[in-house]
């Protein structure tokens, strides 16, 4: 059976956040919404510090703490392993965001269309876009999804909902790898099938050390991470992305 | 002090003067905070002091959830001192009953209203918590549990305890009879209505307080059961919970007696005897949550993980500290007037120490509620983020002072059309001439 996962090769992260923003064009977020955030930062005292950098997606935790708290299941795991929302579903009541050791949730403060980067109703950007303004809009996002047939593609989707990370699902149910791992320059994030012995997240399993975040809490994530270490605890973050609403 | 006794039902409150202006400020509070919800739903939770937790290192739950908590902790002194007074038939705590009740049904829907405040889609919130309800996540315990079944329970428990005293201000009330007749639903104080009403009262209130326990548990549950989050993971969670309920419930019951006994000049029937016992019950449940407060400090300081302690001692010393001193000093003067109160021959009698006691555990359960909700999230991220902070925006200020306003409406229309305290029983030839 399919298991999806990612494995990402700290070696080769070089921090350039090209993965978060592929991931923004690709699942239209919001300004306040990252559901790919890569950590850049300092650990250790001079002169003995070192810059690290670390993404972080989605975990897909198998005892996910956020699908444990849902009120009306609209956070739920799929039979693939990945975590999606129900966008249709949810209710706003973000008891998933506080469940979530991680900080990967994001909710929609304001209206979708408002808080994208570019003002698109400013007459300047219209006559700018020569009449192709609204921007182009994946209608793959809107689409349901697995054999629950459920709204979990994408971002920006209504005021007053949580979105994250899906995986890329509406990519991935076409045997695409999402946005993030197709993008990254040097392939530190690598997609697929756990379970599949010759998938290279499985293959670099098999072969290297690796670690998950925050293995004490029991969430067991979905996503390891090879070469490199956990943050440590005196960890603190320089060159952090500006989110607002 | 005028009253308007002429134009009132019998035996219902009389009203100082001054009722209407209180009403007519209230009535302006409740409406600044409809308007801010209006402006909330039209402009999106952006318009509060809200942010995500983590990349943009604010907290997801605030003032709403603090108050969610505090409303749901107001209700349950008041029908757990309803369902005492009837199982164990304490005969000279019955005129506080009906005042007990009232605060549980009037704070139980503060709360749910708190609720829909803090939900990013209400509409779909009222519709999918039933449609779609998960046992298995802590907040179905407050939804259904505490919103709806002990509502629904401390409602009818109202109703039935209200019928004797609604038939019986039928007989002489000017106006509003339809209001105590329907109340009232036939009830004609016969001797088998009376068994009958004993019998469902005993057996509903025997049934409430394994509710009430369970319900109230299941809120610290919310927060007591997320491993993600320094400074919820406590077994402590729901008994501190259960315990500093009852405080601020007592003590808002303490304040309410005083009013009902100051304004509407019931100084016989709301006695030294009931101050007596409310305030002893005070102390007893404050002086276990100060042990509590210590158990949880020693706890999170001696050994607890690095993270645990970092949320520690931003209360103790950091952004919260203020907060945290306030309330616990609260409670520490609380208890040394409660003391002295009994310590003093003087003071023995005097209704202020308790109504001092009262207001300042309450305005204590509400910093160590916000103290719960808050710091957790700002300052207890395990990832490398950035420290938050969060600071309520005046549309949540607005909001939850127009909730405590609606509540303060609610209790004062009640007590201008019901009696508030049982009324007496009536004698035998008025009784005749009354049928």
């Amino acid at each position: 059976m399919t298991r999806y996962g990612m494995v990402i090769d700290l070696d080769r992260c070089m921090g350039c956040r090209a993965c978060m923003e592929a991931c923004k064009v690709e699942n239209a977020t919001p300004e306040s919404s990252f559901f790919m955030y890569v950590f850049r930062f300092e650990q250790g005292e001079y002169p003995a510090s070192r810059v690290s950098f670390l993404p972080r997606p989605c975990m897909h935790c198998d005892n996910a703490p956020c699908v444990k708290v849902c009120p009306v299941g609209a956070r739920y795991k799929r039979d693939d392993g990945i975590v999606a929302t129900d966008w249709d579903r949810c209710i706003g009541c973000r008891y998933c965001e506080v469940a979530c050791p991680y900080g990967v949730n994001s909710f929609n403060w304001k209206d979708p269309e408002e808080a994208q980067y570019l003002d698109w109703n400013d007459p300047v950007i219209t006559t700018a876009g020569d009449g192709s303004i609204p921007p182009y809009r994946n209608p793959a996002l809107d689409g349901a999804y697995g054999p629950e047939q459920r709204k979990i593609a994408g971002g920006g989707h209504a005021q007053g909902v949580m979105e994250k990370c899906t995986f890329c699902v509406h990519r991935v149910e076409d045997g695409l790898d999402p946005a993030c791992a197709q993008t990254c320059p040097v392939r530190a994030l690598m997609f697929g099938d756990l379970d599949d012995p010759d998938s290279a997240p499985a293959r670099a399993l098999r072969e290297r050390e690796s670690f998950t975040l925050l293995e004490e809490a029991g969430t067991e994530p979905r996503v390891h991470y090879v070469g490199g270490t956990p943050p440590a605890e005196d960890a603190r973050q320089v060159d952090a992305p500006e989110v607002r609403v | 002090m005028a009253t308007h006794n002429a134009t009132l039902p019998t035996h219902a409150g009389r009203s100082p003067s001054a009722w209407l202006l209180v009403v007519i400020v209230l009535v302006a509070l409740v409406g600044v905070g409809i308007y801010a919800y209006a402006h909330e739903v039209s402009e999106g939770m952006a318009v509060t002091g809200l942010r995500n937790i983590g990349p943009m290192g604010g907290a997801t739950w605030g003032l709403y959830i603090t108050f969610v908590v505090y409303f749901v902790g107001l209700s349950f002194a008041g029908i757990s001192t309803a369902a005492l007074i009837r199982l164990a038939r304490i005969e000279r705590l019955r005129p506080i009953s009906r005042m007990a009740e009232l605060l549980t049904v009037v704070s139980l829907v503060l709360a749910g209203l708190a609720i829909i405040a803090d939900l990013g889609q209400p509409l779909r919130g009222i519709i999918n918590l039933f449609r779609y309800a998960r046992p298995q996540s802590p907040f179905f315990g407050t939804f259904t549990l505490v919103i709806s079944g002990y509502l629904f329970a401390s409602l009818v428990y109202l109703y039935l305890d209200g019928r004797r005293d609604a038939w019986l201000t039928e007989q002489t009330a000017e106006r509003h009879r339809w209001f105590y007749r329907f109340w009232a639903a036939g009830y004609r104080d016969t001797q088998a209505e009376r068994e009958r009403h004993d019998r469902a009262t005993l057996w509903l209130a025997i049934a409430i307080v394994p509710l009430l326990v369970t319900a109230h548990s299941t809120l610290g549950f919310v927060f007591g059961l997320q491993v993600g989050r320094p400074g919820w993971f406590s077994a402590l969670q729901a008994p501190a919970f259960v315990i500093l309920a009852g405080v601020s419930g007592l003590g808002m019951l303490a304040i309410i007696v005083a009013a009902v006994r100051r304004w509407l000049h019931r100084e016989e029937e709301l006695g030294a005897e009931i101050f007596k016992w409310l305030s002893s019950a005070l102390m007893i449940l404050l002086l276990t949550y100060l042990y509590l407060v210590v158990v949880e400090l020693l706890t999170n300081l001696y050994t607890g993980s690095s993270r645990e302690r970092d949320v520690m001692s931003e209360l103790l010393f950091g952004d919260y500290a203020w907060i945290y001193w306030a309330a616990v000093g609260g409670f520490v003067v609380a208890l040394v007037l409660l003391v002295v109160r009994v310590a003093l021959p003087s003071l023995r009698s005097a209704v202020w120490p308790v109504v001092a006691a009262g207001a300042l555990v309450n305005l204590g359960a509400i910093g160590k509620r916000y103290l719960i909700v808050v710091p957790s999230q700002t300052k207890g991220t395990l990832l490398p983020y950035d420290e938050g902070s969060y600071t309520p925006a005046w549309t949540e200020f607005a909001l939850v002072i127009g909730l405590i306003s609606l509540g303060v409406l609610a209790y004062m229309l009640f007590t201008r059309y019901f009696p508030i305290v049982e009324l007496p029983e009536p004698e035998a030839a008025e009784r005749k001439e009354a049928r």
